[in-house]
């Protein structure tokens, strides 16, 4: 059987549902995707960014010079209430943001999750890691009289990887535990990831999602990378979801159905096309109708160049289907590696808002990088409109 | 959900090696290298040394990347995504479809790092303490994202597919080959490249020193007097593909990948754990369908550290009982990579099963006597012999175990 003849065959595999049972969110509109939503619902659309609603700046982060351009951060967190004093004071943003999504999450379950299925529960974290730590650590090298004098305890932060394996030590997860550095779609691949882990039988349950950081490194990164619109703020956030098989036990909030990437940068292929084509794919392999898309929560808001062309792809995808656009960067700002996470948040913080009991709605979110990588996820509304709502107020 | 057990599906073999590394480029220098059992850490030049107590590194020294890519335009890509191109290419070019238009297929990469584009983090630290973060410059900017490493290589091979940097640190490679394997395994790729990269930098650098865990001239993995890691950089490439097609198109099969497992220690974020080690080897075991008895070698991550070492040992001692395989680890001669230290350790595997020999743990000199009897740690050059199955080691910042088995095609 020739290569190609087999992908044509894959291709049309429908694949089997995931539950999200439960949602921890931090952002700059507070914590909860009730809170996102309802601060997304009120910005003025599409109009970018004007909203009555006052952001955190980033003042209780940093006292650094920040470039002229909004800055919107996450409002103090609750360390000490959600994770105890312990441990608290290495802990660097990237980490304490990841660590707080997670234990909200978690916190909204009605029973604890069960200890005897720690060792197979897992987590699956996309990030860029704390650029703030790797480049103060580097600094130090530079600035002390002898570049060794950093302090050790700081190192872990340098590394991608330690925001999932707090997780981990604080959860006691000792199933696969994996980083995730795709950027603008690091959410995405983490439901891809954490998709082939459950399907595979390598863990019983998993927490997925994305954390990115304000700090005043990126505010400048991204002020001077020129990718930004004008008035694009820069911000921060943190999404986490618990992710099971559809034979689970506990209320679902949402079913995940396909998510599905691609790369244009290496063929040089349009960047429209590549996202229609990822698009449609991943509809097919959800067994979905482009027309039955009731919501599509964007990704690349705020992004020069970018934004145009993730709309265009969604319209040629969905044809004419009407559908509500979310733009959850409109009120996060720019939030990188946790975008997609995020913007799932979004979606599934307005499914619970609208409260349309018996209504199935079909979300999409989209992301797009630079680079030329695409990528969506497709989710479907659960039992949770059959009554009460368990997606968390904060 | 059923326990991970031998996974039906493809069949998923190794058909091309790519690799860039302190001991040469390409995977037969590599090789070459490793088989007369000469270390090739040197002075570092990539970064000043002044000041640092150490000075030694696994650096790719001349590294020009424009000399080995086809496609890619060198200037927008950091060093760690230019080291994953060329290893990538290489890889392609050593399995043989150089020119197979891999945009027809379904063909992605995925590839691990522990500290992404370090290199070019150092730059743009040297913006801000030569002027201010003001000065942030906007070339090194669009190279910072670690996500590129994987990008790099699909963009240089005209691949289409998934692109995905996992950055689970020390062994990140080991992770991006399981899901590669995986992708390949279920139908959902034809082609995977896997692997790994990263560059030398002066924050681990001074890091691993502050932990004590820095040897000052030479790494001695399993060594009485072991003193720590040797910091290095590179990349390396593996390409997967369906058994059935290698056969098809008669390729060269180094070996098949039979399974993997990872788990994390969830106990401490630098100090590894035997027992979570030793649980590791056991599900990677059951997954890839083998029993201790049959691994013929362990490629161990033999970081040259106190603790590493004895850990390592002690959990291979728990599964395998007190006449473990051979064990050997590669950082006696090219350094710690990083997160590509694993995919350097799948890279000699499959060299191992297919040329027939041993890897040496080049540097030793008197073995641990604390590590107990009965260890053979292959010491100086490789040995002659004819491995079936083979584990490779990869361990973690971060408590991130991961372990790939793999076997000769015959």
């Amino acid at each position: 059987m020739s290569a190609a003849t087999l992908a044509r065959q894959v291709s049309t595999t429908v694949t089997t549902p995931l539950a999200i049972t439960a949602c921890g969110v931090v952002s700059p509109a507070g914590f909860g995707a009730q809170t996102l939503a309802a601060a997304l619902a009120a910005t003025s659309a599409p109009s970018h960014y004007e909203t009555e609603q006052a952001y955190p700046t980033a003042e209780h982060i940093t006292t650094e010079d920040l470039p002229p351009r909004e800055m919107r951060a996450a409002p103090p967190l609750p360390l000490e209430e959600l994770l105890g004093r312990k441990g608290l004071r290495q802990l660097d943003r990237t980490t304490a943001l990841g660590l707080t999504a997670c234990a909200l999450a978690l916190g909204e379950l009605a029973e604890p999750l069960e200890e005897q299925l720690r060792f197979r529960t897992g987590a699956i974290v996309g990030t860029n890691g704390s650029v703030r730590s790797s480049s103060e650590y580097s600094r130090e090298t530079l600035i002390q009289t002898r570049p060794y004098l950093v302090n050790p305890s700081l190192f872990p932060n340098t590394v991608m990887n330690c925001a999932a394996g707090q997780i981990a030590i604080r959860n006691s997860f000792r199933g696969v535990n994996a980083t995730l550095a795709g950027g603008a779609l690091a959410g995405i691949q983490a439901f891809r990831y954490a998709r082939n882990a459950l399907a595979r039988g390598y863990a019983e349950q998993l927490v997925v999602g994305a954390v990115e950081e304000f700090s005043p490194q990126a505010a400048w990164g991204w002020h001077n990378s020129s990718a930004l619109q004008a008035d694009s703020p820069v911000g921060e956030g943190s999404a986490m979801f618990l992710l099971e098989g559809p034979d689970t036990t506990r209320p679902v909030l949402a079913h995940v159905l396909a998510s599905e990437v691609a790369y244009a940068g290496g063929a040089r292929v349009s960047l429209i096309d590549t996202l229609t084509s990822v698009i449609r794919s991943a509809l097919s392999r959800s067994g979905i109708d482009a027309s039955t898309v009731t919501d599509v929560a964007l990704g690349a808001t705020g992004q020069i160049g970018l934004e145009t062309i993730e709309i265009q792809a969604v319209k040629a995808a969905l044809g004419d289907a009407v559908v509500q656009l979310l733009q959850p960067k409109l009120v996060t700002g720019e939030t990188f590696s946790a975008g997609a996470a995020l913007q799932l948040a979004a979606l599934l913080g307005t499914w619970d808002l609208s409260g349309d009991v018996g209504d199935e709605r079909v979300g999409l979110v989209t992301a797009i990088s630079p680079d030329g990588n695409v990528g969506c996820v497709v989710v479907r509304s659960a039992a949770y409109f059959e009554g009460k709502s368990h997606v968390s107020a904060g | 959900m059923a326990n991970p057990t031998t996974t039906p599906g493809y069949r998923v073999v190794v058909t091309g090696l790519g690799a860039v590394s302190s001991a040469g480029i390409g995977a037969d220098a590599f090789t070459a290298t490793v088989r007369a059992g000469t270390p090739t850490t040197s002075r570092i030049t990539s970064f000043d040394t002044t000041g640092f107590l150490t000075h030694q590194g696994g650096e790719v020294h001349g590294f020009e990347a424009a000399d080995w890519v086809r496609r890619i335009d060198v200037e927008q890509w950091g060093r760690s995504s230019q080291f994953a191109a060329v290893a990538g290419r290489l890889a392609v070019q050593d399995a043989g479809l150089d020119d197979f238009d891999f945009g027809q297929a379904r063909a992605g990469s995925c590839m691990g790092t522990t500290s992404g584009e370090s290199a070019v983090i150092e730059a743009l630290v040297e913006d801000w303490v030569e002027g201010s973060l003001k000065d942030l410059q906007p070339d090194s900017i669009s190279k910072f994202p670690a996500g590129r490493i994987a990008n790099a290589v699909n963009s240089e091979l005209g691949f289409t597919g998934e692109a995905q940097t996992i950055a689970t640190a020390c062994s990140a490679s080991n992770y991006a080959l399981g899901y590669a394997y995986d992708l390949v395994n279920s139908g959902e790729a034809d082609y995977m490249i896997c692997g790994g990269a990263d560059s030398l930098n002066r924050w681990a650098h001074a890091g691993f020193y502050r932990l004590g865990a820095l040897a000052e001239d030479v790494c001695r993995p399993f060594d009485e007097n072991r003193a720590g890691i040797i910091t290095a950089e590179g990349g390396v490439a593996l390409l997967l593909e369906r058994y059935d097609d290698a056969v098809a198109r008669g390729a060269r099969i180094y070996a098949e990948v039979l399974g993997y497992s990872v788990n994390c220690d969830a106990k401490h974020l630098v100090h590894p754990d035997s027992g979570s080690i030793a649980e590791c080897i056991r599900d990677a075991h059951r997954h890839a369908g083998v029993s201790p008895d049959q691994i013929d070698y362990v490629c161990a991550h033999g970081t040259g550290t106190p603790t590493n070492d004895s850990t390592e040992t002690a959990a291979i001692r728990e599964v395998f009982g007190e006449a473990p395989p051979p064990i050997s680890s590669l950082k006696s001669i090219i350094g710690h990579t990083m997160g590509a230290a694993s995919g350097f350790g799948a890279l000699i595997c499959c060299k191992a099963l297919y040329e027939g020999f041993l890897p040496p743990t080049a540097t030793l000199q008197t073995p641990d006597p604390k590590l107990g009897d009965g260890l053979d740690f292959v010491p100086g050059t490789a040995r002659p012999a004819a491995p079936k199955i083979v584990q490779n080691h990869g361990f973690a910042f971060g408590g991130n175990n991961a372990i790939t088995v793999l076997g000769r095609v015959s």
